[in-house]
């Protein structure tokens, strides 16, 4: 099947920043300090998380570039230039620009257990993160310490293990940014699989004098899709054959087969569709005893919370959904079993998801994005005024019209949600008609979330 | 190998020059200023409240207090030296300079109802000389409650209870002489003296009363029940209530005048309530107010109040048994 | 599939999109039945402490005046509502109180806009001013929009 897409890296200049060896080290370069200071200022600064650079930056300005704009767009984009792996990955290679000559990495190379190559770890990393998420998005302490402990962790798992195995297999944040990019309108692809064929050396997976074998341990000349390609552009430099290219190409084209759907990552779907629709109605509800229960970790009320809300991740969702795809499986005529039924139809939720994150963010993004510019000019709160810009009051943006902005993505996830189902009962080879219980999951959540925005 | 260094040397510069140089810039914003920089922290008293509470200064001394707010909005004054930032944000720093020129003890305050125990928001900047080391004695009169021995605690029940609201507006019209000494004297006194009197025969209870109210608000003038009104809605309302009923948020839970007898009133006092009020001379309430409950949860006013503050507060409570204070 | 096979699906499903896009434009222009309605006044007193306020959720009419009385009990906190741009501050022992019209229906969040603390942020009502007929829309709208994409994609 061939979908029209376009090779960016015709363009000259384009193809130039993406094959320079200067490019990935200077993004990392320019966010490893601004990570520095969002851990300083939650460490030293004012515990007010309105006022503190950490808080801000972090939740707010990161967050929305993330969700809004890069995956969405780019896809894994952020993996590409995001410090927490930046100095395990120097250490590894002892070096930041030049692959050094037949150079083995760093590492006391251990190998990571087959049974973990799947995303369930960051599955329970994304939750552990989600559950206390109202003290880390509030306390700058607290949320420093988390940025601490992601670094600590990707350095000392660089050491252990080759390339990049925090992302790949631990990174809370890498687990939906895969699943998500899958919709993005940009790849990283083989320009003729053809010619790969002819190639016998693999210095794209085993690397070179030009570059380095894919961190993210895909085999590039088989990339079909966008989940674990961390758009490192590695491989671009490894192939001497000039066989890979970067292309724009036709949204969630990823997710038109269903070759290689797994439950793993059928998970992330149901943990990330759970978590926008509990952070919907705990964070921006109008239910404070919610709010507080969920702030209160530890007392007896937040047990239950947690229990609840593992439980709507793990076990509700899943299982609502699990009902559905048993109707559609019966109006299939059971052609493939429950499990295959669920996992597949799971990746439906990718848009929905997708739509239903850019929605909740949108609201609080907006809302408070006018702090970034309190805490460029005093990130610590210490009273600096560096821009001047340190006294400007709180102005929320589009206030009383981010609903307006909200239907409309939701809107499009669920159409695209709906076009995906379809499409799933058909690859199956099964009457539309077998998607109409899917449909109605993503058509029912979709006015839940209508519900509580507008 | 060489642009290896290179990339290295400056990541080296990012990571490691750049957070240098923000303490370095907190550093030298301290050390760089002609007056002695003073970090203060105000938190609310469940979350340790002033830190320091107590700080030493000397007399001629060019002083910055930086102040932050960590957790809500507060507020801070030396009433003694005249010093006040009216609105500390959480997570901003105010300053805030000032050079004492005389040595003693001066309480400073939050002035923001920042928890429900704001009032205990209080420490003291100490100020010496170091050429005069001893501090002054202080000068001290016995407040007026004690010259007159008045027993702040008890119930003091007025005897006479106007019919209707007395008000200022009719008393003006009456054209009523009133001679009465306030201060000493509660409204109650005042009306049965005049009661008494049979020159007033002519006038019926309620026109007394409205005399009485016009008299006193003449004698305390409109400047001071707008001097009293604003300390009352800073410092007071959130216990007394803001319709003085006793109803304010912040005194739900006092103990009141139960500290002393389980039968006595619970909470604030309530202002509204015409037989205590009228049953109280100035003397006593200023009394209350200056030494406070002494653990029925009326916190202590004189160390931060003037004498003319307290009376102006005095003299604004009677707005809620008097109807139509002047205007100023 | 023949040629004309493949066009007549072209045609057909560019014709389904087409209405699908056109019902779209209905479900939000078309007017919604109104109920005649006497607007009224209301005061609404609403207490707020860290980090909630009470009551979360109000409830009016399109048309009605409306007057916010924001109670502080603990310490100072702030009442914006969106769309509305009214922002009171108030104090315990300070009420501040706001008059407006309520003539923009649907939800409008208020939210705490002095920062009083951790969840600060998430100190969220909300002002419901009936009939809430941008929820009636956006219904219409998933409605319309759902089942043009499952006839758009059906085969
Ligand atoms: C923290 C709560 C609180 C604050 C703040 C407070 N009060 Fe009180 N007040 C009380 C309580 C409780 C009582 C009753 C117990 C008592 O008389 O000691 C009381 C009693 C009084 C009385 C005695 C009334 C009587 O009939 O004897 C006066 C007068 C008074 N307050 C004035 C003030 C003024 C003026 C202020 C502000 C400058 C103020 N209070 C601030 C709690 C408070
Ligand atoms: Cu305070
Ligand atoms: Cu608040």
């Amino acid at each position: 099947m061939n979908s029209p897409r376009f090779e960016l890296t015709r363009i000259p200049l384009f193809k130039r920043v993406v094959t320079s060896r200067w490019v990935p080290w200077l993004f990392m370069a320019l966010t490893l300090p601004i990570f520095l200071l969002a851990i300083l200022t939650g460490l030293f600064g004012t515990p007010a998380g309105s006022r503190n650079f950490g808080i801000i930056f972090v939740w707010i300005v990161w967050w929305a570039l993330v969700i809004l704009v890069m995956v969405p767009f780019a896809g894994r984009l952020w993996c590409a230039i995001c410090p927490i792996p930046a100095p395990g990955e120097w250490l590894q290679r002892r070096a930041l620009i030049q692959p050094r000559a037949g150079g083995k990495l760093f590492t006391l190379g251990w190998k990571w257990s087959p049974r973990l190559n799947n995303i369930w770890l960051q599955n329970i990393s994304f939750l552990a993160v989600a559950l206390f998420s109202a003290v880390i998005l509030t306390t700058p302490f607290v949320s420093a310490l988390v940025l601490l402990a992601f670094a600590a962790l990707a350095l000392g798992v660089s050491l252990l293990f080759e390339r990049r195995v925090f992302c790949r297999y631990l990174c809370p944040v890498g687990g939906f940014i895969g699943l998500y990019a899958q919709l993005a309108p940009v790849e990283v692809r083989v320009k003729d699989a053809a010619l790969c064929r002819t190639h016998t050396d693999k210095t794209c997976y085993r690397g070179s004098d030009d570059g380095y074998g894919c961190p993210w341990m895909v085999f590039p000349a088989a990339l079909d899709k966008n989940t674990y390609c961390g758009l490192c552009s590695e491989c671009l430099k490894t192939c001497p054959l000039d066989n890979m290219g970067v292309f724009l190409r036709v949204p969630g084209k990823d997710l038109q087969t269903t070759k290689g759907r797994r439950l793993d990552e059928a998970y992330k779907a149901f943990i990330m569709l759970t978590c926008a629709l509990a952070y919907s109605i705990v964070l921006l509800g109008p239910w404070a005893a919610l709010k507080e229960t969920a702030y209160a970790v530890g007392a007896p009320a937040w047990f239950v919370y947690a229990i609840i809300f593992l439980a709507a991740n793990l076990a509700i969702v899943p299982g609502i959904f699990l009902a559905c795809a048993w109707l559609t499986r019966k109006i299939s005529l059971h052609k493939f079993s429950l499990r295959r039924t669920f996992t597949e139809y799971a990746y439906v939720l990718a848009p929905l998801g997708l739509a239903a994150w850019a929605a909740f963010s949108l609201s609080f993004v907006l809302i408070n994005f006018s702090y970034a510019w309190q805490v460029l000019s005093d990130p610590f709160g210490w009273g600096w005024d560096l821009f001047g810009t340190a006294n400007w009051t709180w102005t929320p943006y589009f206030a009383g019209l981010q609903s307006f902005l909200q239907i409309p993505i939701l809107l499009a996830g669920l159409i695209a949600a709906i076009g995906m189902a379809l499409r799933t009962a058909h690859t199956q080879g099964v009457p539309s008609r077998a998607a109409l219980p899917i449909v109605a999951f993503c058509a029912a959540f979709t006015m839940v979330l209508l519900w509580l925005y507008v | 190998m060489k642009r290896e260094w290179f990339a290295l040397g400056i990541v080296a510069l990012l990571v490691i020059v750049f957070p240098a140089s923000l303490f370095g810039y907190q550093a030298w914003r301290t050390n760089s200023s002609d007056a002695r920089v003073i970090d203060v922290i105000a938190s609310s008293p469940e979350n340790g409240g002033w830190s320091p509470d107590e700080i030493r200064v000397n007399v001629g001394e060019h002083v910055r207090l930086r102040i932050a707010a960590p957790d809500v909005v507060h507020g801070f004054e030396i009433p003694a030296l005249d010093v006040r930032v009216d609105e500390i944000l959480p997570g901003h720093v105010q300053e805030v300079e000032f050079v004492a020129t005389r040595a003693g003890r001066f309480p400073f305050a939050c002035t923001r109802w920042c928890s429900v125990n704001h009032w205990r928001m209080r420490g003291v900047i100490w100020v010496s000389d170091p050429a005069q080391p001893a501090l002054p004695a202080p000068t001290f009169a016995p407040p007026l409650y004690q010259q007159l021995r008045i027993d702040i605690d008890a119930m003091h029940p007025a005897q006479n209870i106007p019919p209707r609201k007395p008000s200022a507006a009719r008393g003006a019209q009456l054209n009523l002489r009133v001679d009465a000494d306030f201060r000493t004297q509660s409204p109650d006194a005042v009306f049965a003296k005049l009661r008494a009197d049979a020159a007033y025969d002519a006038y019926d209870d309620q026109q007394l009363w409205d005399a009485i109210a016009f008299a006193y608000f003449q004698n305390v003038g409109a400047e001071n029940i707008a001097n009293g009104a604003r300390r009352y809605a800073r410092d007071c309302a959130a216990c007394h209530g803001e319709r003085g009923d006793g109803q304010g948020p912040a005194g739900k839970d006092l103990p009141g005048l139960t500290t002393m007898h389980p039968d006595m009133p619970r909470g604030p006092a309530n202002f509204t309530d015409a037989s205590a009020m009228l049953g109280a001379s100035d003397a006593l309430l200023q009394g209350k107010i200056l030494r406070g409950g002494m653990g029925t949860g009326m916190p202590e006013w004189g160390s931060l109040y003037t004498d003319a503050d307290l009376w102006s507060v005095v003299a604004f409570l009677r707005t809620f048994t008097f109807d139509d204070p002047p205007a100023p | 599939m023949t040629k004309a096979a493949l066009s007549y699906r072209h045609t057909h499903r560019f014709g389904i999109a087409a209405s699908a896009v056109l019902l779209m434009l209905a479900a939000i222009l078309v007017p919604l039945p109104a109920q005649a309605y006497t607007p009224r006044a209301h005061t609404l007193q609403i207490n707020a402490r860290a980090f909630a306020f009470e009551p979360g959720s109000l409830s009016v009419r399109r048309g009605d005046t409306v007057t916010l009385v924001l109670e502080a009990t603990d310490t100072v906190h702030g009442l914006y509502v969106d769309g509305y741009d009214v922002n009171l501050v108030a104090e315990p022992g300070k009420s501040a109180t706001a008059t407006f019209v309520a003539d923009k229906e649907g939800k409008f969040k208020f939210r705490c806009s002095v920062a009083c603390g951790a969840l600060h942020p998430f100190m969220i009502g909300e002002l419901n001013v009936e009939p809430n007929l941008p929820f009636v829309r956006a219904l219409l709208l998933t409605l319309v929009g759902g089942i043009g994409a499952l006839a758009f994609f059906w085969k």
